[in-house]
């Protein structure tokens, strides 16, 4: 393709690198003509209907399916989905960079300055970043993960509570509590309150439900939750605490490296099953059937999830976000994973099978 | 058949066409309902040559722009006759119909 100057050609030339390039060396000139002569003489830059056209054929040409309507919607359907679960994945691995929880003697020393006076009755250190049921994952925990318990696996904490009447009322213990956080260079968050239960009406009188007070804060790689309840009987528990790590800073690089390889390489399997399954090949329909499934069982749990967390993080303070796996649905619907990845796996060994498919030509090259 | 490949295999039976001209004339026949974009049209292009019923006439350049002709194959002529042949039937019949309905107007 000739070099030009006209700054409108230019622009149509860079949207040109959608198609591929033994495409452009074979038609890219043809192309940027016919779009200069299509477009008024006041033009400057392609119109949003060009770019989209261009993109979306040049795309349809990449994945060697140039007659498909669809297959770029399905393809980048395939990339999104292949580089969450990458990326989520990522974020589990950097995340083994966070330090432990923290100890008996850390914890302490926190608890003694922020909360002076709230003798604990005694202090949990968990043995894992994450755990499941108190425990680090473990194969015992499968079909726990599997059929319906995944939301068990969760980002442990270093834990610890006290029973019994508050030494001063819990107001006053929240406040004390910021302020000493604050002056002891924690970012605190606002404080929340939560009713402790539910009812629907009589007998019940849900405006007499007692609150709890939930208060967050965040220092170095360390967050700090205190909850203070209301006392409704002699040894019930008025305050627990948890200690946890912020999430690792490797967490973020990580999970965008990974989805961009699992998106890059969702597009390429695709594509490459799809050009494989064009007719005549034997087992197109199978691999069509088989790549719907696999994208419902991996897209069904992140359409059921997303909408709940997007609200959930938006309406309480989060120092601690909750991890991309968890938006994803997962591992909750680790069935729903797992059964989509062998559908996927399927789909591909069927994609693999020989075809006696005929390569298209292009008209110029005829 | 979809329209637009009608469309293009029409514009394109009076003799060679070059990009452009096809897609003007596409814009012409259907009284400005469908308007092709280039993508769209070499994407069309690929699809009929290679079912054989477009082929490559002629290159020329014009005012430094690259032209490339396109023809009708002897099957791209079959195609767009038996596709017009159907669409007659349909249209007469369909005439016929309407006059039932509508004696006096149809």
């Amino acid at each position: 393709m000739p070099v030009t100057s006209d700054p409108l050609a230019r622009r149509y030339r860079r949207l040109l690198v959608c198609y591929p390039r033994a495409y452009r060396r074979e038609r890219g000139e043809e192309l940027v003509a016919t779009l200069l002569e299509a477009a008024p003489p006041t033009r400057v830059r392609p119109t949003a209907r060009e770019t989209t056209n261009l993109i979306g054929h040049g795309l349809r040409a990449r994945l060697g399916r140039p007659t498909s309507r669809t297959v770029v919607v399905w393809a980048a359907l395939a990339a999104v989905v292949c580089g969450l679960f990458t990326a989520s994945l990522a974020t589990r691995l950097a995340w083994e960079t966070s330090r432990p929880m923290p100890d008996r003697a850390e914890a302490a020393a926190i608890l003694a300055d922020v909360l002076p006076g709230h003798e604990v009755d005694g202090i949990y250190v968990p043995s894992g970043l994450f755990e499941m049921y108190g425990e680090p994952l473990s194969l015992n925990h499968v079909d726990l993960l599997m059929f319906g318990e995944g939301n068990e696996y969760a980002l442990s904490a270093t834990t610890a509570s006290r029973n019994g009447p508050p030494p001063v009322p819990v107001e006053q213990a929240a406040a004390v509590a910021q302020q000493r956080l604050r002056d002891g260079g924690w970012t605190v968050y606002p404080v929340t309150h939560n009713d402790m239960y539910s009812c629907a009406g009589p007998p019940c009188d849900p405006t007499a439900i007692p609150r709890d007070t939930q208060l967050f804060a965040k220092r170095g790689d360390t967050v700090l939750e205190v909850n203070l309840y209301p006392q409704q009987y002699a040894d019930s528990t008025y305050l627990a605490v948890s200690l946890s790590r912020a999430t690792p800073a490797a967490v973020a690089p990580a999970a965008i490296a990974a989805g961009l390889f699992g998106a890059v390489a969702g597009w390429l399997l695709f594509g490459w099953a799809s050009r494989r399954t064009q007719a005549p090949h034997p087992a197109r329909r199978a691999v069509n059937v088989l790549f719907g499934v696999t994208m419902v069982l991996w897209w069904s749990p992140i359409a059921f999830t997303a909408p709940f967390a997007v609200p959930h993080h938006l309406d309480a303070p989060h120092p601690l976000p909750h991890p991309l796996w968890e938006w994803l649905g997962q591992p909750i619907f680790s069935l729903f994973l797992f059964t989509g990845c062998a559908t996927a796996l399927l789909g591909l060994s069927l994609a693999a099978l020989p075809s006696r498919k005929a390569q298209p030509r292009r008209v110029a090259a005829a | 058949m979809r329209e637009p490949t009608y469309l293009i295999l029409t514009a394109l039976a009076p003799g060679p066409r070059y990009g452009y001209a096809i897609i003007q004339d596409v814009a012409e026949l259907s009284q400005g309902s469908t308007s092709l974009l280039p993508g769209t049209l070499y994407t069309a292009l690929d699809r009929l040559a290679a079912e054989g019923l477009v082929e490559l006439d002629r290159e020329e350049r014009v005012e430094g722009r690259l032209r490339r002709y396109y023809r009708l194959t002897p099957d791209g002529v079959t195609a767009l006759e038996t596709e017009t042949a159907r669409m007659r039937r349909l249209t007469t019949a369909a005439e016929a119909r309407l006059r039932t309905l509508r004696p006096h107007t149809a």
